[in-house]
């Protein structure tokens, strides 16, 4: 029972953390139809940022985190201007590989200028974890989960409830029709690709100090990240938490009672299975074929 | 232009080993070939049905698994106290049932997948390669899980009344892979120009209208899936047999981007474009070798990547053919054969 | 960067490359390294560990009155490329001795190579079983196969006491090797033997695997991992509140990184570890260590890296005694020279034993073990 305890706390910690690395997917999935391979490059790049001002220039612990995230969302301005906005009429496989191009550069530059060495970023929060009864919680892993949730809340109501997210949503729905009543798409996507991006930095960020920082930790966070996000469906920020969750249930659940081996493979045989009984995942909100 | 392309680079491939000797460069041209073969099959789904795959690594690891494990013979415990025994056999039985065996896994994923199309479909193509890997890298009675199998046989041929020869030199398994990546093409080329090819593009070009031509998607996107799992599970045996030692890392999601690359960069839904993808592709990494440090390797990859797609957003080889069709009536001759070509056609 | 830079532009020209080596020629070593993907960091430790060795011997003039020059390629962490990379080393750049490949599914990959050209290997981090095991007599490790290792700590594991043990290991050769023959001799001594608990090697999050062994009965945990995951584990162990005996196998824990990034953490592990760089003097070559350990200071790496690089710089140690011994510089006086190599190495004796099948026998060496523990973020010699 202890155990079972246990297990459940730690999924709700780590299905926080996946919750956040899909949301920042879902979007550019959702709204521009690309598969973004530099997602998880994008993610190493905010753990990296989060490094850099942290531990390199000194900053406060708590600043630095909005630093690493507006550099992620600069960075994806960035992409968006250069790779994809000349490519806006390719096909998904066209952009799909630029991506994973785009994806390859981050990721060696990063081995390059980093060396391939783990980093640590300290955090202010105490070393000896909550307990509660026979559960015991790391300080910082609860600090990541507010915070997970902090953005979460914030995403949705930027789409949700403002001018720019009512364009995003028209957009997704119908992106020439959005053109046609005078939304400035290309605008909107970049905006979405920006803010998908900083999501993603902002969870390097966030788990750069609860894990360690090196150039490949964004493969393993960015496989996930596309398993969260077909469980939800696409473009669906409800969809992408639900999906993170379940996935962290699952793999703790697997892992503790089936087989740790087949921990990593509890995602993607509820993948399939969920697409199997329902092809467009679990909460889309609209279908999209092609 | 692939009528050009592909016996051009055949004849000069063919004679290549005549004054190139040296091994490493042969081997790189051997694995090359294997993997070209991967995107010749590739192509069939991505360039021909428009389906990306982005399991197709799967199929290549099964394939090199299950010829390896014939080879080698296996014994492993199944439900019930049942043990299966596996004596160990012919590298060439090794082949043909790594070929069968990945048609049937293409067939059923095939059932499987199609009914999900676009992003969806390309994430249960890299589920199944990734449940397939973590099945290869933990269930050890049966694939030796991480620790690899090892002292695979070379592939032996059998030759007209000279008995069962083994390949064991470079040069033998070039001319092998090379034999394979001919009949694979030649198997593309029937494929796509037959009755059931003109059923694949149509599925692609416009599925609504074809399906309401009385195009049967699910069935054609099927028997596509199973010719190209088949040809990805050849190319898999014969990598096994050539680098004699294979371990889960066979389903590195990082071979499948290659495959992928090597048909888009070259020009999908053409019969040229694997071809000329698959050895800039798979040579590029050689050639930058001696020149720069090993980061920067990567990077001029990934550079060189962007810059063809941006460049050619078609690809290679349908670009050569813009090119040459731009030539030919900025000088006009009589009209070339080979100017029409299949799936070439925007 | 550590790389192999020719005026050579294009890749063809290799196949014009003249094998016509005169006498006054450096003695060309390859070195078969994952300088990129997920061995980077562990690679490029082992590369200048090799460098370190390979200026050291050049300055006291070289092998055979040769220098020695080292072709270093990068294996990308890859089994494919780590063949063909072999294949280059040995067939382009006429290399008659390799030092490789790190990982031992990379080493394994270029067994194949060695048996086609003939051309020795002298490993230096691989653990599994079958490198040497498998009737390659071109194989010479001298880092310790896990049940090497095994045997070393079977008088500790005595004195420890041990109870019942569960295992907590990375699910590759090393991790599944390392529980394989822990096992076997713990359960040979009447210890139990518990959980067999695996983790991905790129896995981050382990907190399921932990809280099963929280809720085990064992005494202690032994851990087979890379320093990044230990470090990760012992966050997560600490955040779980785990506490039981934890011993840590393998030779790549790396305490100074784990206490530097882990903190308190950290503190009350055990460590089986082959060399102790911390007490030079304690070393079965303390003259080399600390000469070994003052050049890595000047060169400004992290001293975090030794526990790697050492391995590299007893390899290529290793690989100049055998082309002395040898007394030519071709693959198969190199061979021959490597069984005569009696060398003390940073961490014992390096002297080849006979390993496999009869007839094909590969080298083993067999280093020393010793049990380290990180007491107050302090790292202390446990003496039994």
């Amino acid at each position: 029972m202890d155990q079972l305890l246990q297990h459940c706390v730690n999924a709700l910690v780590l299905g926080g953390t996946y919750a956040l690395l899909g949301i920042g997917l879902t979007l550019i999935f959702g709204i521009m139809n690309v598969v973004n391979f530099t997602h998880g490059a994008l993610y190493t790049f905010g753990a990296y940022a989060m490094y850099l001002a942290a531990v390199g220039l000194g900053i406060n612990f708590y600043l630095a985190l909005p630093v690493a995230v507006v550099a992620g969302l600069v960075l994806g301005a960035a992409i968006e201007f250069t790779l994809l906005r000349p490519l806006r009429r390719s096909d998904i496989d066209t952009t799909m590989l630029v991506m994973i191009g785009a994806g390859i550069i981050l990721q060696s530059g990063a081995l390059w200028i980093f060396g391939g060495v783990a980093k640590a970023i300290p955090n202010p929060m105490p070393d000896q974890p909550l307990n509660i009864g026979p559960v015991s919680v790391a300080w910082v892993r609860l600090f990541v989960f507010a915070a997970a949730l902090v953005l979460i809340g914030v995403t949705y109501l930027t789409i949700n409830r403002t001018r720019l997210g009512r364009a995003m949503r028209a957009t997704f729905q119908d992106h020439d029709t959005a053109a046609l009543m005078g939304v400035n798409v290309s605008l909107i996507y970049t905006a979405t690709f920006a803010i998908g991006s900083a999501l993603a930095a902002a969870a390097g960020a966030l788990l750069g100090p609860v894990y360690v920082v090196f150039p490949q930790m964004g493969d393993l966070a960015a496989v996930k990240a596309f398993a969260i996000v077909i469980l939800g469906g696409l473009g669906s920020i409800p969809g992408a938490t639900i999906g993170g969750f379940i996935l962290a249930f699952a793999e703790e659940i697997g892992a503790g009672y089936i087989s740790s081996g087949y921990r990593d493979a509890m995602g993607f045989i509820i993948i399939i299975a969920v697409l199997l009984a329902k092809p467009t995942g679990l909460f889309a909100r609209a279908e999209r074929i092609g | 232009m692939s009528r050009v392309i592909a016996p051009l680079l055949l004849v000069v491939l063919a004679l290549l080993p005549l004054w190139l000797k040296d091994p490493y460069l042969l081997n790189a041209l051997i694995i090359t070939g294997i993997f070209t073969l991967c995107a010749m099959s590739l192509n069939l789904l991505l360039g021909f049905t428009g389906q990306l795959s982005l399991g197709h690594v799967a199929f290549f690891g099964i394939g090199a698994y299950v010829s390896a494990l014939t080879a080698l013979g296996f014994d492993v415990e199944l439900p019930f106290g049942l043990v299966l025994v596996v004596e160990p056999g012919s590298p060439l039985l090794g082949f043909v049932l790594a070929v069968l065996v990945t048609a049937l896994c293409g067939y059923l994923i095939g059932r499987l997948a199609f009914r999900v199309r676009g992003a969806y479909f390309v994430i249960v193509t890299i589920s199944f390669a990734e449940v397939v890997r973590l099945v290869a890298l933990n269930w050890v009675d049966l694939t030796q899980g991480p620790l690899a199998l090892t002292s695979i046989p070379n592939m032996v041929l059998p030759l007209p009344g000279l008995g069962e020869t083994v390949l064991r030199t470079k040069m033998q398994n070039y001319y092998l892979v090379l034999g394979m990546a001919v009949v694979g093409y030649l198997v593309v080329a029937q494929l796509v120009t037959s009755r059931f090819g003109r059923a694949m593009r149509g599925l692609q070009q416009n599925e609504s209208l074809a399906l309401s031509l009385g195009i049967n998607a699910t069935r054609t996107l099927t028997v596509a899936a199973t010719l190209s799992a088949a040809m990805a599970g050849a190319a898999g045996s014969l990598y096994a047999h050539y680098l004699r030692i294979i371990d889960p890392d066979v389903f590195l999601f990082s071979y499948t981007v290659t495959m992928v690359i090597m048909v888009v960069a070259g020009g999908k839904g053409t019969l040229a474009g694997p071809l000329v993808g698959g050895l800039i592709f798979g040579l590029l990494p050689v050639a930058l070798r001696p020149v720069m440090a090993p980061e920067a390797q990567w990077i001029v990859y990934g550079g060189v990547l962007i810059a063809i797609l941006f460049l050619m957003p078609q690809g290679i080889v349908p670009a050569l053919d813009a090119l040459t069709r731009r030539l030919r009536r900025a000088r006009p001759a009589k009209s070339a054969p080979g100017a029409v070509e299949a799936g070439a056609n925007p | 960067m550590p790389l192999t830079r020719r005026t050579t532009l294009a890749a063809m020209a290799f196949a014009f490359m003249a094998s016509s080596a005169m006498a006054a020629d450096p003695i060309k070593i390859g070195v078969n390294q994952p300088l990129t993907g997920a061995f980077a960091a562990s690679g490029t430790y082992v590369v200048n560990g090799a460098k370190i060795a390979a200026d050291e011997i050049n300055a006291k003039g070289g092998v055979l009155g040769r220098k020695i020059e080292l072709v270093i390629e990068d294996n990308k962490s890859n089994p494919t490329e780590a063949a063909a990379v072999a294949e280059k080393l040995i067939t382009s750049d006429k290399v008659p001795v390799l030092l490789g490949a790190w990982g031992s599914s990379l080493t394994l990959a270029t067994m194949p190579k060695l048996e086609e050209y003939s051309v020795p290997m002298v490993v230096e981090t691989s653990s599994s079983g079958k490198i040497t095991t498998s009737g390659n007599p071109f194989v010479f490790r001298i880092s310790p196969p896990s049940a090497v290792e095994a045997e070393a700590f079977e008088p500790i594991a005595k004195k420890l006491g041990l109870k019942k043990v569960d295992f907590l290991v990375i699910n590759n050769d090393w991790g599944r090797g390392a529980a394989d023959d822990f096992s076997k001799m713990l359960k040979a001594n009447g210890v139990q033997v518990g959980l067999v608990e695996t983790m991905d090697q790129t896995s981050q999050d382990m907190s399921a695997q932990l809280a099963k062994l929280k809720a085990s009965d064992a005494d202690t945990i032994m851990v087979t991992a890379a320093v990044d995951q230990l470090t990760l584990l012992f966050k997560q162990m600490a955040a779980l509140g785990l506490k039981k005996r934890v011993i840590t196998t393998g030779g790549s824990q790396n305490p100074d990184q784990i206490i530097a990034q882990a903190g308190s953490a950290a503190n009350d592990t055990l460590h089986l570890t082959t060399f102790l760089p911390w007490w030079p003097e304690k070393t079965p070559n303390a003259e080399a260590t600390s000469y070994f350990l003052g050049e890595w200071k000047k060169r400004g790496f992290e001293f975090a890296g030794v526990t790697e690089s050492f391995r590299g710089y007893d390899g290529i140690r290793t690989i100049a005694a055998g082309i002395a011994a040898g007394g030519a510089a071709d693959p198969a006086s190199i061979q021959k020279g490597l069984w005569a190599v009696n060398l003390s190495g940073l961490n014992g004796p390096i002297k080849f034993e006979k390993s496999g099948p009869k007839g094909k026998e590969s080298g083993q060496s067999k280093p020393q073990v010793y049990l380290i523990e990180i007491k107050d973020q302090k790292i202390g010699h446990v003496q039994l």
